[in-house]
């Protein structure tokens, strides 16, 4: 804190007098170059820069450069013509006390002492930088799984969105089963979130058509297609019966690194995964780190009733291969409709594998 | 677009309500209005002939649709239904009540807004490339740096009175559209050798009644470095920039008294020192604000329409920009409807255009040094359905970049500095020329006016500049010729005695009409003048006047 002394009566005296502890106290003019004054601190206790205008901004500069540049690490005062508005620019560029010319506004220099709690600059003294806050508080998972705790699905999406990663989340959707309701909620909170939906190459005609049926009528102004790069496709799918031979590598090629490519982008993003899909997802947190990305999954608890409830509630269009029996939408090369009730048994049927990838660490593609 | 996190937004609010306590105590006299004056500037609060006037920041000229329609709600509750868009790519508000201001700043604070160092001798908005993250020629998007260097400098304690103000500019593109060569500090984004990105650092340009072309200080300065070195130059500049002579004190003076190469050896000394400090920028800080920044990534690659009406074709032939993005474009909204005050939008006009950024735009609009505003992703496929929205309100004037697309300060109509009135001025001529055709046949030229000599209106770096200026109790115009702000700066020159307002519009007309018949094929009117210098057009400015 600034010292704030208003009884002393000191003046410029452009010179040195010897303190009462030994040593001497220098005054000097703000104007003062700090070259001019090298041999003078050394033997210096106290340095008083007297300010003949608060607008000559002379001073500042003049302290950072005592401190930063001749090591002085004695009392400085800052004397003459100084506003409390400036107190807070006056500590951070190293003075430790204030004697200004009126001693009739000590509260409003106490006040102004506390009104700012950022700093955006380094400087001699006072308060860690926006930067450095950035760089050390780094999403904390317990904490933001603890805040999530008890708050509806839409309430979460409004957080996240508008709160916690404001212009830094995206919302992951695959046009599938279950994806209005996610977007619908992305609608009514934030209609203009990025949407990222994942164009494989290999989706049904009718996914392609509910896409652009749901994004019309729910009013979403930001979808952002994501395709796999020509090039690679080209080269490791030149016949495009990599998903026969390989799924893993297909999903690699056409969901996991298109996704990886602009994942840059974002801090963190939205999926509309559930624990009620059964597999790897029974535990499925509502905030999780994945690889070093953030993934939200605000709807993690929603039952399929609940689902339903909310299609009817707001009239969503329903996907039309739901009407089929297809529970879950992948591409159509590796869905079929869902066995007995397990909503994703239909992806990759007859196989050991659940997910594509694009919600886990990047899979080493099998050779 | 750059949002903000608890600490911006926190800092912000922090400065409302210190706003809040310097108006009480200017009321009650805890502040002179002698201390009152450079603390209320710092906020953007001016007082100019009639009435306050509050100048909000747009940083780097970047505007979300949410911002947009804030803006229009200010000019409909708090000013008489209109807002004013400026050179340094900001909004000024003419009419609002001093008491209201707190209230504005609140409402701008709801969208991440504010008017801080909006004025003063402080660092000031920084300026970039209106394009910038969709221009075609594009090396690197600018407006990350321009963050950067926005929050460096916000109530930098060291820099906060200054001898004056200090405008930084940032390009990233291959043509110049922030004209660096005319700010205290501009900064080139260039590769060297082996590819690495860096700065070009030029510093000491300026127009007001010294007009400077910066002088270059660097060749190149790695990104880490930059806040350091902008540091050094500001040390420098604090502590040896004149105070005694208002008219001195820019950098630019001292740049040309100590001379580049002194200049530059008191900063490197300076910069040697303060370096490998904590000013360095961290990688982690670098990407995170730029990754706010990407371009929009599209489904298809429409091609540009083919058909349509004859008024929507030439729209896009003048006011179309290439993207770098095949299937987007980029599209200027002109706010220069014939004979109308340039840089204004009413309300309703403010919220046409949030609705196309929102619906049309990836939620992006930005503001230009000259005065329009830019749409700068546009799917081709969408071109016509913006075009009809802006004809129906007024914003399709096709005349982007060409005579009647014409700068102009507020002048004496609303600023107590002026010798003469400039929007007038700005509004015969847009109607001459238009009468005569000139607007459609007179190709790309810049013709900027400005209502005294500290230059606001940007006449110095017009190709066509008109300078008013107060002679015996009676305004008189200077034409100058020559000026350029980009990569060919130039400084415009003087071409013979002051004209009465009267007898402008008619000699930039004469002008125009004599680079037509001189012009060689496709040479613009810079061209042409470059050719056969100033003199050649003497004689049309002056030859009827005589008659």
């Amino acid at each position: 804190m600034l010292n704030l002394q208003l009884d002393h009566q000191s003046r410029p005296d452009v010179d040195a007098r010897i303190a009462s502890g030994g040593g001497e106290i220098l005054t000097v003019p703000a104007s003062a170059d700090w070259r001019e004054l090298k041999d003078r601190v050394p033997q210096a206790v106290q340095i008083d820069v007297h300010f003949e205008s608060f607008k000559d901004g002379r001073g500042f500069t003049l302290a950072s450069q005592l401190r930063g540049r001749l090591g002085f690490d004695g009392r400085l005062r800052a004397t003459g013509h100084v506003l409390p508005d400036q107190a807070l620019h006056l500590k951070r560029v190293g003075f430790d006390e204030v004697s200004p010319d009126r001693t009739d506004v000590a509260d409003d220099w106490s006040q102004a002492q506390t009104r700012f709690a950022t700093v955006y600059q380094p400087a001699q003294r006072g308060g860690e930088t926006v930067v450095a806050k950035r760089t050390r508080s780094k999403a904390d998972l317990a904490a933001l799984n603890a805040r999530y705790r008890g708050m509806e699905a839409e309430e979460i999406f409004e957080d996240a969105i508008k709160r916690i990663w404001p212009g830094r989340i995206a919302m992951m959707s695959s046009f599938g089963a279950e994806a209005a309701v996610g977007l619908h909620m992305i609608a009514k909170v934030a209609p203009s979130t990025p949407v990222l939906f994942l164009d494989t190459g290999r989706l049904f005609a009718q996914t392609e058509q509910y896409q652009r049926e749901l994004v019309e009528k729910l009013d979403l102004t930001n979808l952002r297609i994501i395709q796999p790069s020509a090039l690679e496709v080209a080269e490791e799918d030149a016949d495009g019966k990599l998903w026969s031979r390989n799924n893993d590598a297909c999903c690699t090629l056409r969901k996991v690194r298109p996704l990886d490519r602009i994942s840059e982008d974002y801090d963190a993003m939205i999926t509309g995964r559930k624990r009620f899909h059964g597999g790897d997802r029974i535990e499925l947190p509502v905030v999780e780190r994945l690889d070093g990305r953030i993934r939200v999954n605000p709807l993690a608890s929603w039952s399929h009733e609940r689902i339903d409830a909310y299609f009817k509630r707001y009239d969503l269009p329903r996907h039309p291969l739901t009407e089929m029996g297809y529970a879950s939408i992948g591409c159509w090369t590796c869905t079929a409709p869902a066995q007995d009730g397990d909503v994703r048994s239909g992806r990759w049927a007859g196989q050991s594998k659940s997910e594509c990838g694009i919600h886990r660490p990047v899979p080493v593609a099998a050779e | 677009m750059y949002r903000y996190d608890e600490h911006d937004t926190a800092l912000v609010r922090e400065r409302i309500e210190e706003f809040r306590d310097q108006v009480a105590r200017r009321m009650d006299g805890r502040l002179t209005e002698d201390e009152f004056k450079p603390l209320r500037l710092m906020n953007g609060v001016y007082l100019q002939l009639h009435a306050y006037m509050l100048r909000v920041a747009i940083p780097y000229g970047a505007l979300r649709s949410e911002q947009m329609r804030t803006l229009a709600m200010i000019a409909r509750k708090y000013d008489r239904g209109y807002g004013h868009f400026t050179t340094r790519q900001n909004i000024q508000y003419n009419w609002p009540a001093l008491t209201d201001i707190p209230e504005i700043l609140e409402k701008l604070a709801d969208v991440e807004m504010h008017a801080i160092q909006t004025s003063g001798n402080c660092i000031r908005n920084v300026t970039a490339d209106p394009f910038a993250g969709a221009a075609s020629d594009e090396l690197e998007d600018s407006r990350p740096w321009a963050e950067i260097i926005r929050q460096w400098s916000t109530f930098h304690p060291e820099f906060t009175f200054l001898p004056r103000k200090f405008k930084i500019a940032v390009n990233g593109a291959s043509d110049d559209r922030a004209a660096i060569r005319f700010h205290d500090i501009g900064l080139q984004i260039v590769e060297d050798e082996t590819g690495q990105r860096g700065f070009e650092v030029w510093v000491g340009g300026g127009q007001g009644r010294t007009p400077r072309i910066a002088r270059k200080i660097r060749d190149f300065l790695e990104p880490r470095d930059l806040l350091s070195y902008l540091t050094a130059i500001l040390r420098v500049y604090n502590q040896h920039g004149r105070r005694d002579n208002l008219y001195k004190a820019r950098i630019k003076i001292l740049v040309d008294s100590l001379g580049i190469d002194a200049f530059r050896d008191e900063v490197e000394e300076e910069w040697g020192f303060i370096r490998e400090g904590e000013l360095s920028l961290p990688e982690a800080e670098i990407s995170r604000i730029r990754s706010f920044f990407s371009s929009p990534r599209i489904e298809g690659q429409t091609p540009l329409p083919q058909t349509g009406p004859a008024a929507f074709r030439s729209w896009l032939d003048v006011n179309r920009r290439d993207h770098q993005t095949y299937g987007l474009s980029s599209v200027v909204i002109s706010l220069k409807p014939i004979g109308g005050t340039p840089g204004d939008a009413t309300a309703d006009q403010m919220d046409i255009i949030a609705e196309l950024t929102e619906r049309f735009g990836f939620d992006e609009v930005r503001v230009t040094p000259e005065q329009n505003l830019v749409l700068p992703h546009v799917r081709n496929e969408d071109l016509f359905a913006v075009w009809e929205a802006l004809s129906a309100h007024g914003l399709a004037t096709a005349n982007a970049g060409l005579s009647t697309d014409i700068v102009a300060c507020p002048g004496l109509d609303y600023c107590n500095l002026a010798n003469a009135r400039s929007i007038p001025i700005a509004q015969a001529i847009s109607e001459t020329l238009d009468a005569q055709g000139l607007s459609e046949t007179a190709g790309d030229v810049t013709i900027k006016i400005s209502g005294c000599i500290n230059a606001c209106g940007h006449h110095h770096i017009a190709h066509i500049g008109v300078l008013g200026v107060d002679k015996r109790g009676e305004e008189f115009y200077q034409i100058t010729l020559g000026g350029a702000m980009g990569t060919d700066a130039a400084v415009g020159e003087i071409v013979g005695k002051g004209l009465a307002g009267d007898d402008v519009p008619g000699a930039i007309a004469r002008i125009l009409h004599h680079y037509k018949a001189l012009r060689e094929d496709g040479e613009d009117f810079i061209d042409t003048l470059r050719r056969l210098g100033s003199d050649a057009f003497k004689e049309a400015i002056y030859a009827e006047l005589a008659a």
